[in-house]
């Protein structure tokens, strides 16, 4: 099981020797201010109204998804939370169907069914996810038994918050795949506050990566801020998954900069934590590193922006264009036709 | 029943290498009641999945694997103990086909033992199949002979969405019928018309069928014709069978064993209301399990709470007299 469970390290994008390459970064770095716009945009377009229900922003916690879910192959899966709606935009969605997915029209993965963070792409594998905590820690923990009974090589890496790993469902999910050495990576965005709970009543740990340790299998706790050590360490926990060896938990400790949702001043945070959170931005630290190295200057920094800036509009035109599902699709797709 | 259930098992499993089953105690235990013995020993670990005692990833497990394109096949052991799995039946299952415009879909069949029988008390005598009925996306199945228990888990198996199969306990050594070796589906949907009689209708399901049936044959002697529609599939609901009868006999009896207060009868009280008012020459009438909480242990209060022959012949003597 050698050969794949070294696989990981055999991508075109990484060098032999396992260390990323420069054009790595360099497209590292893209998406991680591909999701940042989008996310920033998602926010815009709710505040002026142009949808209805609520977004969950993920800005500040880019370097998770993106250090975990960028090199993941097309047969893979992602089993997001509601705060990773820019998971869809890693995994290769074209950006059109992400913001249909905001404003809920005909062209929408789901046809506006789910609600705007709530988003699935299943031609790609992203599992469209419930609203339940931890629910699609669950049905990914169920994915990731099937590619095992399938004798894949695929992995699933799911999503989840701090206050998932309290529920229930948590405990059976990963005790589970520990038994059965699942190919999957589960993914803690520990932003320090569920809602407007904080850490210190959700939890009596220090690292929440201890609880894999009650599983079986390796819990490792990061700065999910470092783009590059997250993905070394996804790198790591793929590799494992691929080899048989089983899953693997991620703890990436970061910060939501914004409230648990639009509608959430989130006044229960004080002002100094989040400045300083802020300051540990995840974007503008690996931008400055690829600055030092000459990877990334003003004008490039300027080109990539454009680029993606144009993309938006695209897509929010494409969103803003299409049709709203007909009433009469109501009572479509409960069972199947 | 539970031969017929084990070998429906047994032969969709060397049918279809998709299939596979998982559960408490399925495996080595060979179930509980012994439904799933021998299974192990001809399948392996790998299709016979003995699991943690935890229903919500046993239910989650089957969810992902079917989106895989697996079949899988779960157990839950005692109807009482499927409340840890419901956030997955409910919340995952029933909607995974909605939430994403059909993209996914659920191919999964949960085998539920239900019921009352042998004074198991409390926690292992529950008929909960209507907490499902209320969710769409779900199929919700209860047969009561040998035949249609095959037939009807065969066809489970194949559905391309959700099923809840619900096994009662009591009819695993009682209900005795011929059941072909070969391969055969009862579809889900259509209810079965047991008895044909033209002064009332009895709608019924599972373990009440039989006592419905033998409910009417004492009545019959007294010349009150009673027939009996059996419903097999409570969700989604056969309609048209039940109201064609009712149509003809102008007065119906609701029996179920599971509490009575917005229970199955309830649901069929309105379906006839709002459809069949013009046809109903009395009230429409329950007999049913009591509003108390479950099925409690002491003898005298297992009996006082089940429904039985008298119970029916009672309800069919005050309905007739209409």
């Amino acid at each position: 099981m050698a050969s794949k469970t070294n696989r990981a390290v055999m991508e075109p994008e990484v060098e032999k020797n396992g260390t990323p390459s420069n054009e790595l970064h360099l497209n590292l770095y893209k998406m991680l201010v591909k999701c940042r716009m989008c996310d920033e945009k998602a926010r815009i377009l709710f505040r002026q109204g142009k949808y209805k229900g609520n977004f969950y922003s993920g800005v500040g916690q880019e370097a998770t998804s993106v250090g975990t879910a960028f090199s993941l192959k097309k047969d893979d899966w992602i089993a997001p939370s509601h705060r990773d709606w820019t998971s869809n935009v890693i995994k290769g969605v074209p950006l059109k169907f992400c913001f249909a997915q905001l404003f809920a029209k005909t062209t929408s993965p789901d046809r506006g069914r789910s609600s705007p963070a709530h988003m699935g792409y299943p031609e790609l594998h992203v599992i469209t996810p419930a609203s339940s905590i931890a629910g699609q820690l669950n049905v990914g923990t169920g994915v990731a038994l099937g590619i095992k009974k399938l004798r894949r090589n695929d992995v699933v890496v799911s999503y989840f918050g701090d206050g998932a790993t309290s529920f229930g469902g948590f405990h059976e999910a990963l005790n589970f795949a520990g038994v059965h050495k699942l190919p999957i990576i589960y993914v803690c965005q520990n932003n320090l506050w569920a809602e407007s709970v904080p850490l210190r009543l959700q939890s009596a740990l220090t690292n929440l990566s201890d609880r894999a340790k009650a599983y079986g299998f390796p819990g490792i706790s990061l700065d999910g801020n470092n783009v590059l050590e997250v993905y070394d360490a996804a790198q790591k926990a793929i590799g494992r998954a691929r080899g048989g060896q089983g899953p693997t938990m991620l703890e990436c400790k970061t910060y939501r900069w914004y409230g648990h949702s639009e509608i959430d001043p989130a006044k229960y945070r004080v002002k100094e934590e989040v400045e300083a959170w802020k300051k540990k931005d995840p974007v503008a630290a690996f931008e400055k590193q690829l600055m030092e190295k000459k990877l990334l200057n003003d004008a490039k920094k300027k080109q990539i922006a454009d680029e993606i800036t144009q993309e938006i509009n695209e897509a929010v035109e494409f969103a803003e264009q299409s049709p709203y599902p007909d009433a009469s699709e109501l009572a479509d797709h409960i069972w199947a036709q | 029943m539970l031969e017929a259930i084990n070998e429906a098992l047994s032969q969709e499993m060397e049918r279809d290498d998709r299939v596979f089953i998982l559960g408490e105690d399925i495996g080595l235990s060979g179930g509980v009641f012994k439904v799933t013995d021998g299974l192990l020993d001809k399948f392996g670990e790998e299709r016979v999945l003995d699991t943690p005692l935890a229903e919500g990833i046993i239910i989650a497990a089957a969810i992902g694997s079917s989106m895989m394109g697996l079949r899988p096949v779960p157990e839950i052991q005692f109807a009482d103990f499927i409340t840890p799995a419901v956030e997955q039946i409910v919340q995952q299952a029933s909607k995974l086909r909605y939430r994403s415009a059909g993209g996914y879909s659920c191919p999964i069949t949960i085998r539920v033992c239900c019921g009352a029988g042998g004074g198991s008390g409390l926690y292992h005598s529950q008929e909960n199949a209507t907490w499902f009925v209320h969710e769409p996306g779900l199929k919700v199945v209860m047969p009561s002979t040998a035949y249609d228990a095959k037939g009807m888990l065969l066809a489970a198996i194949r559905d391309p969405d959700p099923v809840i199969f619900f096994e009662h306990k009591s009819l695993y050594r009682q209900a005795k019928s011929e059941v072909p070796e070969g391969d055969y589906t009862v579809p889900i949907g259509p209810a079965a018309v047991r008895r044909e009689g033209r002064d009332l209708t009895i709608l019924t399901y599972g373990f009440m069928t039989q006592k419905s049936l033998d409910a009417a044959e004492q009545m019959a002697q007294k010349g009150v014709e009673s027939e009996v529609v059996e419903i097999r599939t409570l969700a989604p609901i056969d309609k048209s069978t039940i109201l064609n009868s009712v149509r003809k006999t102008n007065k119906a009896l609701i029996v179920h064993e599971d509490k009575k207060t917005m229970g199955y009868g309830a649901e069929l009280a309105a379906i006839l209301s709002e459809e069949a008012f013009d046809d109903l020459d009395g009230p429409i009438m329950r007999v049913t399990g009591p509003d108390v909480p479950a099925i409690p242990f002491s003898p005298n209060l297992d009996k006082a709470w089940q429904v039985n022959t008298e119970k029916i012949v009672a309800g069919i003597e005050k309905l007739a007299a209409y």
